[in-house]
C-alpha cells in the first residue's frame, strides 16, 4: 500500500473514531442529565432508563477502545487523550458491574456519569487524538500492567467515593426518620456503605501493584526506583490516604464520618495523581518524568 | 525505675496502636504535598531568581530538599518503628489466640434436623471436614470451632512484615547507593567514577574505591519510524465541526517526520585490556556487572561543519552563533535506520535540519545532508562529519534486592488477604423437646468469602433437614 493510501486510511479511521468518542461523551452526559431529573422527580423508572443509557454508552465505548487498539496496534493509554477515555470507560464499567448488587438505587450513578462525560469532553476539547508511536521508555512489559491496574484501581475508587457521597447525603434524612430516600432504607444502608469499603479493599492491592510496578519499571528504564517525581509522590499520598481509611475502618470510633472523609479525600488525591499533578507541575515549573503522558 | 517502665510501656502501647499509624501517615502526607509544591533538588538562588515565594520558610526548613530533612526523616522513622512494633506485637497476639479458650458465639442460623444428637454431630463434622474442607480449631466444649482458608490474621501480619522489610531496603539504598552519569564516545575506554550523594552522615565512610573495570562503546545505533503529523484544529468550534461531520481529519508527512523508535549502545566491559562482558543495551534493558547497572539515558550528537573555509563544531538540537551568518539552530541529527509507514526499511543518509533565528523570527533553511551544503546569504555551510556519544547513568544500589523481595511479599500476600476467603465457623448441636437443632455462627474475611453460600452448602449436604 502506498504512503498516501495509508495516510488517508488512517485519517478516515481517526475521523470515525473521534465521532464515535463524541457520541460516547454525549450518551454519558445525557445519562447524567436524566439522572439529575431522577433526583428531582424521584421516579425509579427514570433512573432505570439512565442506567440503561450508561450501558449503551459503555458498549459504544468498548467499541471505541477496540477501534483505537486496531489503529495504534497497542493498548490505548499512552497519551492523556487515551487515558482520559480509559478512565471514563473503566469507571462506568465498574459502576455498572457493582450496581447489579442493589436495586433501584441510582444516586451514585449521577456522580459516575457526570465524571465520565467530563473526562471524555476534556479529552475531546483539549487534547489531540493523534496516535503517536510508542517512545522508547514506554516500550516495556511493565507498561500495560502498570497502567491497566492503576486505572482499574482509579475506577474502583471513583465508584467507592460515589457510594460514600450517597451515604453521606442520605444518612441525615434516614436519621431524621425518613423511611426511604433514593432507594436506601435504614435496613439496607449499612450493607450499601459496606460496598464502598469492599471496593477500597479491592482497589488497594491494585494501587499497591501499580506503585510497585512503576518503581520496578523506573528502576529498569532510568536507574532509579523512586525519584520523588510529583506523580510518584501523589500516588504515594493516595496510597497513604487509603491506608489511613482502611485503618480507620478498624477503629470503632472512626468507622463513621472520619472514615467517610478519608475515603472521599482518597478520591480527591487520586484525581490529583491522575490530572492535578500535571497541572501543578506545569504551574510551578517542576520537571516531571511523567509529563510525556500529557 | 517504675517511672521508666511505665514510660516504656506507654511508648510500646502508642507504637503498636493503629491510631499512631493513621496520625503518622497523615503527617507524612503533609510533607509529600510540600515536596510536590517546591521543586526538589533545586538551588535556592535559582529558586529566588525564578520568582519563588516563601523564601524565608524555604531557607529555614530546607524545603527544596524536604525529603532529606529531619522534619521528614523523623516521622518516617516513627512510621518504621510503628510498623515494626505492630508486627512484633501482633505475632505474639496471633499465636496466643490459637490456643485461647473459645469465645461466646451467637448463632447466625439454626437448622432443625430429623436426626439424633449423636448422629447430627457426626454428620456435621464429616460434611464440614471432608466435603467442605474445614479444619478443626477447637473442640470439646459447647461449640466446635472450624476454620477454612488462609488465616487473614497471619496474612495481614505477613504483609506488614513485608512493609517493615521494605523500610530496611530504603535505608540501605539511602545509605550505600552510588550513582553517576558518564558519556561514552566510540572506541574510548572510560573509568567509572563512583559518586555517593551527600548527607550520608557518620554511618557511611565517604572514601570508597571505584570499580576497577572500564567501559567501551563499540557502536551507537539509532532507529526511526515515520510519524505523520495530524492536522487537528486548536479551537474548540472546529473540533465540534469534526464531530458534526462538517470537517474531516488529515495526516501529512513533514520534512522531518522521524520519530526515534529506539536507540542502542553496544558496550564492552574491559579490565586490564581484556574483554569481560559485552551487551547491546537500550532503554528498559540495562547492562548489569559486578553490582553496577548501566542504563541508556540519552545521546549526544556533535556536528562538524565547514562554514566558508572555517571548521565549526556545533551540538545537534542546540543553538550556535556563527559570525557573518547569525544564530542557527540545528535539529537532531538523523542517522541510522528508518522504518517507513509502508513497511519498507531504509538506511538514512545522515542529515540535520537548519533554522536561522533572528529578531524573534525563525527562518527554515532546509536539510543539511552529510557531505552536502546549504547556502545562507553569501555563505556556504556544509556538514563534513559528525560524532555520536552515548550518555549512560549508572547505579550501585544494594537496597534493590531487598526491596524486590519485600515488594513481592507485600503484593502477593495483600492480594491473598483482600481477594481470598477465610471462614471461622462455630457450631453446636442441641436436643430439646425431642428436636435436634444445629446452631451455626460464621465469620468471614476477604472479598471472595460468601458465608451464606457456606450455610447453603452445609444445609444441602445434611440429611434430614426440616424446613
Amino acid at each position: 500500500m502506498s504512503q498516501e493510501l495509508i495516510l488517508s486510511r488512517d485519517a478516515y479511521l481517526l475521523t470515525v473514531e473521534v465521532r464515535l468518542f463524541w457520541l460516547v461523551a454525549l450518551v454519558y452526559a445525557f445519562s447524567a442529565l436524566v439522572l439529575l431529573f431522577h433526583i428531582l422527580t424521584r421516579r425509579v423508572g427514570i433512573g432505570r432508563a439512565a442506567q440503561g443509557m450508561m450501558w449503551a454508552g459503555m458498549i459504544l465505548h468498548l467499541g471505541w477502545i477496540a477501534l483505537r487498539i486496531f489503529e495504534g496496534g497497542r493498548a490505548p493509554f499512552q497519551t492523556l487523550y487515551e487515558s482520559l477515555s480509559w478512565f471514563a470507560c473503566t469507571a462506568v464499567l465498574t459502576y455498572l458491574v457493582v450496581s447489579r448488587k442493589w436495586r433501584d438505587i441510582y444516586l451514585p450513578a449521577t456522580f459516575v456519569a457526570a465524571l465520565s462525560s467530563g473526562a471524555c469532553f476534556y479529552a475531546l476539547l483539549s487534547r489531540s487524538p493523534a496516535v503517536p508511536p510508542l517512545s522508547p521508555p514506554l516500550q516495556s512489559y511493565w507498561f500495560e500492567w502498570h497502567v491497566v491496574l492503576a486505572f482499574f484501581s482509579y475506577a474502583v475508587f471513583v465508584v467507592s467515593s460515589s457510594i460514600e457521597v450517597t451515604y453521606l447525603i442520605v444518612k441525615p434524612f434516614l436519621n431524621r426518620g425518613a423511611d426511604e430516600v433514593f432507594g436506601l432504607t435504614r435496613s439496607n444502608i449499612r450493607e450499601f456503605r459496606g460496598t464502598a469499603f469492599n471496593l477500597v479493599l479491592f482497589g488497594f492491592p491494585l494501587l499497591t501493584f501499580a506503585i510497585f510496578s512503576g518503581a520496578a519499571w523506573a528502576n529498569e528504564a532510568w536507574g532509579r526506583y523512586w525519584s520523588w517525581d510529583p506523580k510518584e509522590t501523589w500516588s504515594l499520598i493516595t496510597w497513604s490516604v487509603f491506608t489511613m481509611y482502611l485503618h480507620a475502618m478498624s477503629i470503632p470510633k472512626w468507622r463513621g464520618n472520619v472514615a467517610s472523609a478519608l475515603n472521599i479525600l482518597g478520591f480527591v488525591c487520586m484525581m490529583m495523581t491522575f490530572l492535578g499533578v500535571n497541572w501543578l507541575a506545569k504551574l510551578l515549573g517542576i520537571p516531571s518524568l511523567h509529563l510525556y503522558a500529557v | 525505675m517504675a517511672g521508666s517502665n511505665r514510660f516504656l510501656s506507654l511508648l510500646y502501647r502508642k507504637l503498636s496502636s493503629l491510631r499512631t499509624s493513621v496520625y503518622v501517615l497523615g503527617v507524612l502526607c503533609i510533607f509529600y504535598v510540600i515536596g510536590t509544591i517546591f521543586p526538589q533538588g533545586g538551588d535556592i538562588n535559582e529558586y529566588e531568581k525564578a520568582g519563588g515565594r516563601f523564601l524565608e520558610a524555604v531557607r529555614l526548613f530546607n524545603l527544596l530538599d524536604v525529603f532529606n530533612t529531619p522534619w521528614f526523616l523523623v516521622p518516617a522513622f516513627v512510621l518504621f518503628l510503628n510498623v515494626s512494633v505492630c508486627t512484633y506485637d501482633r505475632f505474639f497476639r496471633i499465636r496466643a489466640r490459637r490456643g485461647a479458650a473459645p469465645a461466646a458465639y451467637s448463632p447466625d442460623c439454626t437448622v432443625h434436623l430429623a436426626l439424633t444428637r449423636a448422629e447430627a454431630e457426626e454428620e456435621v463434622s464429616r460434611i464440614l471436614t471432608r466435603k467442605m474442607r474445614f479444619k478443626v480449631l477447637r473442640t470439646g466444649t459447647d461449640w466446635t470451632v472450624m476454620e477454612k482458608g488462609l488465616s487473614y490474621r497471619w496474612l495481614t501480619w505477613l504483609y506488614h512484615a513485608g512493609i517493615a522489610i521494605s523500610f530496611v531496603g530504603f535505608f540501605i539504598s539511602g545509605l550505600f547507593v552510588r550513582e553517576g552519569i558518564i558519556t561514552l564516545r566510540p572506541g574510548e575506554e572510560v573509568e567509572i567514577v563512583s559518586t555517593m550523594p551527600e548527607n550520608r552522615g557518620w554511618l557511611v565512610p565517604s572514601d570508597h574505591s571505584p570499580p576497577d573495570f572500564k567501559l567501551v562503546l563499540d557502536e551507537f545505533i539509532t532507529e526511526y519510524t515515520e510519524s505523520p503529523r495530524l492536522d487537528y484544529p486548536k479551537d474548540k468550534r472546529s473540533r465540534l465541526a469534526i464531530a458534526l461531520g462538517w470537517k474531516d481529519l488529515s495526516y501529512r508527512l513533514d520534512e522531518d517526520s522521524f520519530f526515534p523508535k529506539d536507540w542502542f549502545s553496544r558496550l564492552r566491559v574491559v579490565r586490564n585490556g581484556s574483554t569481560l562482558y559485552e551487551k547491546k543495551i537500550e532503554v528498559n534493558d540495562p547492562l548489569r556487572f559486578e553490582g553496577y547497572t548501566f542504563y541508556q539515558l540519552a545521546y549526544e550528537q556533535r556536528l562538524k561543519l565547514r562554514v566558508g573555509e572555517r571548521l565549526v563544531e556545533a551540538e545537534a538540537g542546540k543553538k550556535v552563533d556563527i559570525p557573518s551568518i547569525g544564530t542557527l539552530r540545528f535539529g537532531p541529527l538523523r542517522t541510522g535506520t528508518l522504518f517507513r509507514l509502508d513497511g519498507t526499511v531504509d538506511k538514512i543518509t545522515p542529515f540535520v535540519t537548519v533554522k536561522r533565528l533572528s529578531g524573534g523570527k525563525t527562518e527554515e533553511l532546509g536539510r543539511l545532508v552529510l557531505n552536502g551544503h546549504i547556502r545562507v546569504g553569501k555563505s556556504r555551510i556544509s556538514l563534513v562529519d559528525f560524532e555520536e556519544s552515548s550518555v549512560l547513568s549508572y547505579r550501585y544500589d544494594p537496597g534493590v534486592p531487598i526491596l524486590w523481595v519485600a515488594g513481592c511479599i507485600v503484593f502477593a500476600v495483600m492480594t491473598l488477604r483482600c481477594f481470598g476467603r477465610w471462614y471461622e465457623l462455630a457450631y453446636r448441636v442441641e436436643e430439646r423437646d425431642g428436636t435436634t437443632s444445629l446452631l451455626v455462627s460464621i465469620r468471614s474475611k476477604g472479598l471472595g468469602a460468601d458465608p451464606t453460600r457456606v450455610i447453603r452448602r452445609l444445609s444441602h449436604h445434611l440429611p434430614g433437614v426440616r424446613s
